[in-house]
């Protein structure tokens, strides 16, 4: 994956290695080729003027030119080379050159010379050997250099291989933790003491920090709801000893009933938070027993359980999420509560004003219903749905119809599937 | 709703440290027509249990002088009067201490008293049904023998090369169930079915701790597992 992505750190490096390759090699191609150049230019302008001289001797020896010099007139000269004629002090000889690198004449030396009266000494010499040898060494460097780069990318890439490797693992680490695998830390990779090393220590403090924070209050929630369960049970089975005919007798077994829930939700969010839970699979046939569960909460929900499969799963906490999902449709929605099974997938669904947009956006948080001055619930029972779809691998998302209400689909994301 | 009084009282003991509970507990259930006698600590819950037979225990784990566990223990030492564990602490440690101690079942608090009753009911089921009820009465053959395990379908009583074993009721239903299809797996769905009466709300680790404790009292390759379905009787 990492090797394939054009964004991937060692990528970037590698191609930063490159171009830092590039430019030193065209600096010093630069450097190189403009030093030979000016070489041959000296060379040539000196081949000119010795042959010049010589043509001049030759002359002035046998009243004739060399065959391979001309003899012509201002007007027959090249115009630079006039100019440049022109320019040369009576002193030094006046031997004038003109390096012509445009078409059709190009990489001749041209060198001029006064004879006397209008006469001039004309040689053209060949610089076409230095211009290719020019070239030669042009693309000898472009070839070294993409030589280099050939072997310099894949080793830097190789190398940043230890750097990648280190910031792989501290992301795979942070990302256990986020999944609630609090005790994973980064440790020290390595004996290298650099930024990398740095921030390892930092998250792995950080983690520290968190988890015992975290455990801290699961421990605080646990403990209280256990110390509550024992007033409770006394509360609750001397409760059930008042006498029925009393109308208080109701009222004190109903606030029973909802601190006894309240504690029980309480107790099994710290379990879960606490990732202690585990599920213990059996075959269910899920029609039938949602079909059964439903009808158990009393609540006249009507159960449409066409083509429902038989899954892999732990009944009880299905059963807890079923309940709870059709306890808070019935508590913050509106009937009628339908309760749909097909495949591995129940949907709830209601005819209220549906979920709020933070429960949405967000999820279902503690104590947080979102329609406070309408319902009665504490916000924990949606809590304890998605924390126990979390334990059984299921999916439990939650959307508004298009029509109005609220839907709330679990999906036991289809396991091996058998018979009972 | 109290039900009507039954005319031989069946006798429960409750062992509770929490005054509330025992004494709550103890009303309640006399209200259904139970006897009820208490104790407030492990050890005085063992003499009371030494003093006078009784047809179930109710025991809560956290007990001063002798906890729940220990308690159930010295009880399975000497009797296999059918064992209800009632504990605070919910988490699978607690439960599975309880049920591997030879609790015949377990409760969490708080629990309705309606449901109490309903577990004790079951209980007490299992420890009087009518051997008539499981396999045919005509049937000739009401030894089943499994190599040197013999179950009589009609005594009630299972033997180990000769030897008799003894076996809680739970057991002996659990083993008995196994015995009427021998080879055939069983699921831990139908068992909590068929032997404790439960139906989709019971908790299916009642089950692999009674088969655990059958298989020390019958020999461990009995009973095979297979996983993930359940269980089943070797024919041998």
């Amino acid at each position: 994956m990492a090797l394939l992505n054009p964004r991937a750190l060692r990528w970037k490096i590698a191609a930063l290695t490159a171009a830092a390759c590039c430019a030193v090699a065209a600096v010093i191609g630069f450097l190189v080729h403009d030093a030979t150049r000016e070489r041959g230019l000296r060379v040539g302008h000196e081949r000119t003027i010795t042959r010049l001289i010589a043509a001049e001797r030759e002359l002035s020896r046998t009243g004739k030119a060399p065959p391979d010099v001309d003899v012509r007139t201002r007007e027959e000269l090249p115009d630079p080379l006039a100019r440049d004629l022109a320019d040369q002090p009576e002193t030094g000889g006046g031997y004038a050159t003109w390096y012509d690198a445009d078409p059709p004449n190009w990489f001749w030396m041209w060198g001029a010379v006064a004879v006397g009266g209008d006469q001039f000494l004309v040689v053209r010499d060949d610089m076409s050997t230095e211009v290719r040898s020019l070239q030669l060494l042009d693309r000898s460097i472009v070839k070294s250099v993409l030589a280099a780069l050939v072997f310099v990318v894949p080793l830097a890439a190789l190398a940043t291989e230890p750097i990648n490797r280190r910031l792989r693992h501290g992301a795979r680490t942070a990302r256990r933790i986020a999944d609630g695998e609090l005790d994973a830390r980064i440790g020290s990779t390595g004996r290298a003491r650099d930024e990398i090393t740095e921030m390892s220590a930092a998250v792995d403090d950080m983690a520290t920090a968190l988890q015992r924070k975290l455990e801290n209050e699961q421990r605080f929630t646990a403990d209280v709801a256990h110390e509550l369960r024992t007033p409770l049970m006394g509360l609750v089975t001397a409760a059930g000893l008042l006498p029925e005919t009393d109308e208080a007798t109701g009222l004190v077994r109903d606030r029973v009933r909802a601190l006894n829930a309240l504690i029980e939700d309480l107790l099994e969010i710290s379990r879960l938070d606490a990732g202690a839970e585990r599920a213990r699979l059996d075959a269910v046939p899920l029609g039938e027993f949602v079909a059964d569960v439903v009808r158990r909460t009393g609540t006249g929900t009507q159960v449409a359980a066409g083509d429902a499969d038989v899954v892999e799963t732990d009944p009880r906490r299905v059963e807890r999420i079923v309940v709870n999902l059709v306890t808070n449709a019935h508590r913050h929605g509106a009937g009628p509560v339908q309760v749909t099974v097909t495949g591995t997938r129940i949907s709830v669904r209601d005819h209220g004003p549906g979920f709020p947009a933070a429960l949405l956006e967000q999820g279902p948080q503690r104590f947080r219903t979102g329609a406070g001055e309408r319902g009665r619930g504490h916000g924990l029972g949606l809590t304890v749905a998605q924390g126990q779809a979390g334990v059984l691998g299921a999916r439990l998302t939650f959307a508004n119809a298009p029509d109005g209400g609220a839907v709330a689909t679990l999906d036991l994301a289809p396991g091996p599937s058998g018979t009972v | 709703m109290p039900e009507p009084r039954v005319p031989d009282p069946v006798s429960v003991l409750v062992v509770e440290d929490d005054d509330t509970i025992r004494r709550a507990v103890q009303l309640a259930l006399e209200r259904y027509g139970y006897r009820v006698d208490v104790a407030a600590d492990g050890l005085s819950g063992l003499e009371a249990f030494r003093a006078g037979g009784y047809d179930l225990l109710i025991l809560d784990v956290m007990l001063p002088e002798l906890d729940g566990i220990g308690l159930c223990h010295r009880i399975r030492e000497e009797s296999l009067v059918p064992v209800l564990m009632m504990s605070a602490r919910g988490d699978a440690l607690d439960v599975v201490a309880g049920l591997e101690a030879g609790a015949d079942d377990y409760v969490i608090k708080p629990v309705d008293t309606p449901v109490l009753v309903a577990r004790i009911r079951a209980l007490l089921r299992r420890a009087t049904f009518q051997p008539s009820q499981s396999p045919p009465p005509e049937a000739p053959d009401h030894v089943l023998v499994f190599g040197d395990l013999s179950v009589d379908t009609l005594g009630m009583e299972v033997r180990l090369a000769g030897r008799p074993v003894p076996l809680t009721p739970t057991e002996l239903r659990l083993l008995l169930e196994f015995a009427a299809a021998p080879g055939s797996v069983l699921d831990r769905r139908r068992l909590l079915r068929e032997v404790w009466d439960y139906g989709w709300e019971g908790d299916t680790r009642v089950v692999d701790l009674c088969v655990l404790r059958l298989r020390k009292k019958i020999g461990s390759g009995r009973i095979e597992t297979v996983r993930g379905f359940g269980y089943k009787l070797v024919r041998d």
